[in-house]
């Protein structure tokens, strides 16, 4: 009996996943495109330029639907069938693999490719509405100037290049030639050590301004210089700057005195160096007080380390990020509070994440394509990931974790600003937090990201009430066997 | 000044049947056992790696810099990885994967350690040859194999390894995870086994020389710096080496058996059909970086060492803290062998093991700081010779300060969170392991060119060459730091997928600029180096009057490196400007007035600095 309903149930949750892609037929529109491409298909593509795969601009006229139906759901079967246009596409792309999307229906490839012709048609319409209106040409002077203005810089940089070549080639020429001639009438024209000495002097003075313009300048860019948008971001960043001021000092002092000394006791030929080879009381002062500033560094970052990688708190909301080539999803744990168990022996086209149809926690999980986070609650992120390793970077929330199939990895933490309050803050109304894989995991690594909102508690409770989750139940929990079964029979019926 | 001293020591004899053999030019140019041949093969096999290294960094350099512009000239150069001028993200990949191989183990472990310890353990302890000159020409030629074979996998299908150079699986364990996993992957490890041949056996040899070949009065307390490094350098390789030979076997095995050492819940449509199951991709990053972080050090110290002697030299002082010298290269070395872990600090370690990973990087700062004191305090009140190899002496030291204190930052386990594989690291590594042991290497060959080729190298190319690189190197790494604060990852063919990290275009094109002025500048490198292998004007025997034995001997190479018999040591190497010579060195040959045993002290010298001997002139600008 046991089995049979084990098996029943695994049975709904299947059938639910099934449903799940296939709820109800999507009309073809390319608002419903619009959402699937930017899920599925960004990572690789884009429409106007080739990233990982080519550009998507005008597909639907250069291919048949039915084909594209076919290539997206299974390139390899189609290039293996020996299909001609396949197989040129393949070879045109290096023979790159592109990933199988099965559990696409023909219904949401079409509104895929419909959104698809909507955008290959925009920026024409675009660029045809200006020319109607009076300030067109104008319009059209400042694009085409700004073009010309950028082509010119970069030719520009060229050209400095080529100069800075041929003057090289100039000054030593000119600088062998009178070498010679000073070899020639017996006397050095070049004082090369003292022009050096000047140069080192004159590079330590420059490089120590420069870099000090530059943490002030370029510092301003980094995440330091933004509050950090996790409680234990306000002790991680003390803790980096104090590193930052002791190596700083240590930093101005010894490469000062590096150029000054080389500067200072460059070759005399009335001089002699100073017989010196050892002081043990100089180099018991120089072990002992670097040891002691590290001792501080160390104590401190163990404090900060374990403070941030103890972070077990027992209600924290448990949501697992999944990593594959080359996207995340988050799952959500039900009103169960409970994720339900994951196996990889179940990962398909269907059910792409391996979650466990035999756990009945399972049923009320939900999986999202971003990250919402409440502020102020904690939540333990447990990771996993479907091929090779991925990492999940949020620089905002100093939160760095790799995902490393078959080896489950957690981080715990508080966010501690919301999205709204992050964009008033770095003033940018476009601002979002992001999950950016930071571990190489192929070709389109460097575009798998997944949008983080961090949202008031209310905004949070609102918003995970919106989302489907993979078994629709309407009866109590109480009633959960026979409603498996009322819903297979349903299934079934269908 | 007598350079010889003449000795009837039986145990000399054998010295007169050197030099007659006859040599074919492939006895003498190829297949050569001798260690100055082997050197330079070994140098110049390294200077054409790192011309091919540094010109992918340039591709993938102006992919960074623009990454929306086409470069049509890339399609004639990489084909169809380069089509229409745009650069394949996935040779990007291959593109970094294969620099950060080559940089790391052919110029810089084989160019670097195979170069100068092939030419100076024998001519600096005193010795006529390698202990086994047999092993050490096999070693070169394991290296050029596999400097071949790495270079082969540029031609295959699906292009050479793309998983990073430290091919971390399952990205390198599965054949379909991406093109470069295929074909080239298993190159790429044959490579490397080749190359761990390579290097076991060079380090045998580098070792059982050093302690067993020293000329009589060579004590270990006498020996260079030089030779203090590269013996500490082939031990260390000696002990990691076999262990990336065993992560290595155990990829093959999971690659093409079928095993799952590192590999856990992969389903089998992804691994060639097998269900992989009961592995741990962290394994492989154990192992790894058992060899990996030792191997920094084996490409730094010898870079320190090569320092140590030419500032020393060219100070005209002896070097500060000689013994301090070497007991912080033994503790780096030691250390070393203790702090992989802080490369794994997110990898989902438990959290108490980052924190010991974490103590013992943090205590390799102190060891490293007593070495930079004490190049600093060698330089003070000395008499600088800036020649151009003291010029990239200087400028490791440089580096080495703003490389290694950002390890502090890095080696902090709670820092590293946000630091970790950004460019914050690529800056970091560049700095204190890629410039600075670079820099290490030319003071090395601008030092020791004329022992090498019999010909002095052209200064005004070596100081144009120099001004260029290290400016260009600093423009190049530095400002990399800050992107790495905001959060940029390293191996990303372009940053353009994220809106907040637009503000550093104008950074990343400045900083492609500068990396193709400093790869202009090697050119001028290039025309130094081999013009004067046959215009540079003759060198004369010694120099940069130096005081360690490879001075000693005859400006054209023989076999068997002393004509007569080898001389015998009587003082430390570092005898500059000392009270009461004549001149300002003293070769370690020359025996004080009274000393008869080269195993005695020489009489030792008071050098407290409130009754110096020595009137010290002010220098007054020149």
């Amino acid at each position: 009996m046991k089995i049979v309903t084990s098996v029943l149930k695994s049975l709904v949750l299947v059938t639910a996943l099934f449903s799940l892609s296939l709820t109800a037929a999507f009309a073809q529109s390319a608002e419903e495109g619009e959402k699937l491409y930017n899920a599925n298909c960004t990572s690789c593509h884009a429409i106007n330029e080739k990233v990982v795969g080519p550009a998507l601009k005008n597909v639907h006229t250069k291919r048949k639907e039915a084909w594209l139906i076919k290539w997206i759901k299974n390139s390899q079967a189609l290039v293996k069938s020996g299909d001609a246009e396949a197989v040129a596409v393949y070879k045109e792309n290096n023979e790159s693999v592109m990933t199988s999307f099965e559990n696409l229906s023909d219904n949401e490839i079409k509104s895929i490719i419909a959104y698809i012709k909507k955008e290959s048609e925009a920026p024409a319409q675009a660029s045809v509405a200006p020319a109607a209106t009076a300030s067109s040409d104008a319009a059209a002077t400042t694009t085409a100037s700004s073009e010309v203005s950028d082509s010119l810089k970069t030719s520009i940089n060229w050209l400095i290049i080529i100069i800075l070549v041929l003057l090289v080639m100039v000054i030593v020429l000119v600088l062998d030639i009178l070498a010679k001639v000073g070899e020639i009438q017996g006397e050095k024209i070049i004082n090369w050590n003292g022009i050096n000495a000047k140069l080192l002097l004159a590079f330590g003075i420059v490089g120590i301004v420069a870099s000090a313009w530059e943490i002030w300048e370029h510092g301003k860019l980094t995440v330091f210089n933004q509050t950090p948008a996790s409680a234990h971001g306000a002790e991680y960043d003390s803790m980096f700057m104090i590193t930052l001021i002791i190596t700083g000092i240590v930093f101005f002092i010894t490469q000062g005195l590096l150029f000054w000394y080389a500067y200072k006791y460059k070759h005399n030929a009335k001089r002699r160096a100073l017989f010196y080879p050892d002081n043990h009381k100089i180099e018991l002062v120089w072990t002992v007080i670097p040891a002691i500033v590290l001792t501080i560094l160390v104590v401190r970052g163990l404090k900060t380390w374990t403070e941030i990688t103890g972070d077990k708190n027992p209600e924290a909301k448990v949501i697992e990020v999944y990593g594959y080539q080359f996207a995340w999803n988050a799952r959500y744990a039900g009103e169960d509070n409970q994720l339900g168990k994951h196996d990889f022996r179940q990962i398909g086209v269907i059910n792409a994440l391996g979650v466990d149809t035999n756990d009945v926690k399972a049923q009320d999980d939900i999986i999202t394509n971003e990250l919402h986070l409440a502020v102020g609650e904690p939540v333990m992120l447990k990771f996993r990931a479907k091929d090779v390793i991925h990492s999940a970077y949020l620089p905002h929330f100093r939160v760095q974790m790799n995902v490393v199939p078959g080896l489950p990895t957690q981080f715990g933490f508080t966010p501690s600003l919301t999205t709204a309050e992050m964009r008033q803050k770095l003033n940018d109304p476009k601002f979002d937090y992001a999950i950016l894989c930071n571990k190489i995991c192929g070709s389109a690594h460097y575009r798998m990201k997944m949008k983080v909102v961090v949202h008031t508690k209310e905004e949070f409770k609102k918003w995970l009430a919106q989302q489907p989750k993979l078994v629709n139940k309407t009866a109590p929990a109480a009633q959960a066997t026979a409603q498996v079964e009322t819903t297979s029979e349903t299934k079934a019926a269908n | 000044m007598s350079t010889h001293t003449a000795h009837t020591d039986g145990a000399h004899h054998d010295a007169h049947d050197h030099g007659h053999h006859h040599e074919t030019f492939i006895s003498k140019y190829i297949f050569s056992m001798d260690h100055k041949m082997i050197a330079k093969q070994f140098l110049i096999t390294g200077i054409i790696m790192g011309v091919i290294g540094m010109s992918m960094s340039l591709i993938f350099r102006l992919q960074l810099a623009y990454p929306d512009m086409k470069f049509p000239f890339l399609e004639s150069i990489i084909g169809q990885w380069g089509k229409d001028g745009k650069l394949d993200p996935n040779f990007y990949l291959a593109l970094i994967t294969i620099h950060g191989t080559i940089m790391v183990f052919y110029v810089l472990t084989a160019g670097l350690s195979g170069t100068f310890s092939n030419l100076l353990i024998p001519l600096q302890v005193g010795a006529r040859d390698m202990a086994s000159p047999f092993m050490n020409m096999l070693s070169y030629w394991f290296f050029f194999l596999s400097s071949v074979v790495l270079l082969s996998s540029l031609f295959v299908d699906g292009g050479p390894a793309s998983a990073g150079w430290t091919v971390y699986p399952p990205l390198s364990a599965l054949p379909k995870a991406i093109p470069g996993s295929g074909t080239g992957m298993t190159l790429w490890l044959v490579a490397i086994i080749l190359f761990i041949a390579s290097s076991l056996l060079g380090g045998i040899n580098y070792i059982t020389t050093v302690l067993n070949m020293r000329t009589k009065g060579m004590k270990m307390t006498r020996l260079p710096l030089t030779i203090w490094a590269f013996l500490i350098t082939a031990v260390l390789g000696l002990l990691s080496f076999p262990v990336l030979l065993g992560a290595g076997l155990l990829l093959i095995f999971d690659r093409s058996f079928g095993t799952s050492f590192y590999l856990n819940e992969i389903v089998a449509e992804l691994a060639g059909g097998i269900e992989r199951v009961g592995g741990s991709p962290v394994l492989y990053q154990h192992l790894f970086w058992f060899l990996g972080h030792p191997e920094v050090y084996i490409i730094l110290l010898p870079a320190l060492g090569i320092t140590s002697e030419v500032i020393a030299t060219n100070s005209r002082k002896p070097i500060f803290g000689y013994r301090a010298m070497i007991g912080s290269i033994l503790a780096i070395a030691f250390l070393s062998f203790i702090v992989w872990g802080h490369h794994m600090f997110v990898t989902g370690m438990n959290p108490f093991l980052g924190s010991v990973f974490m103590l013992g990087t943090l205590i390799i700062a102190v060891p490293s700081a007593v070495k930079t004191f004490n190049y600093m305090a060698t330089l003070w009140k000395g008499n600088l010779q800036l020649t151009p190899a003291m010029m990239f002496a200087i400028g490791l030291v440089s580096f080495f300060i703003s490389g290694g204190l950002t390890g502090i930052y890095l080696g902090n386990a709670a820092l590293d969170i946000n630091l970790h594989d950004t460019y914050f690291v690529v800056a970091h590594f560049h700095l204190v392991m890629g410039s600075a042991a670079i820099f290490g290497m030319m003071s090395g060959i601008y030092h020791w060119y004329p022992k090498m080729f019999g010909r002095m190298m052209n200064n005004t190319l070596g100081y144009l060459h120099f001004w260029l690189t290290l400016i260009s190197a600093y423009c190049v790494f530095f400002p990399m730091h800050f992107m790495g604060l905001a959060g940029v990852p390293r191996r990303y063919y372009a940053n353009t997928a994220y809106d907040q990290f637009d503000v550093f275009i104008d950074m990343n094109q400045f900083v492609t600029i500068a990396a193709i002025i400093g790869g202009a500048a090697q050119i001028l490198f290039l025309v130094n180096f081999f013009g004067s292998i046959y215009r540079g004007k003759r060198a004369p025997q010694n120099p940069w009057n130096s005081n360690t034995l490879e001075w000693t001997t005859p400006v054209e190479h023989l076999h068997g490196n002393w004509p007569g018999d080898i001389p015998y040591v009587y003082r430390w190497p570092y005898d500059y400007s000392k009270p009461g010579a004549e001149l300002d060195f003293i070769p370690q040959n020359v025996p004080d007035a009274d000393q008869n045993d080269p195993l005695d002290e020489p009489k030792p010298v008071h050098f407290d600095l409130k009754n110096t001997t020595m009137p010290l002139v002010e220098t007054k600008e020149a």
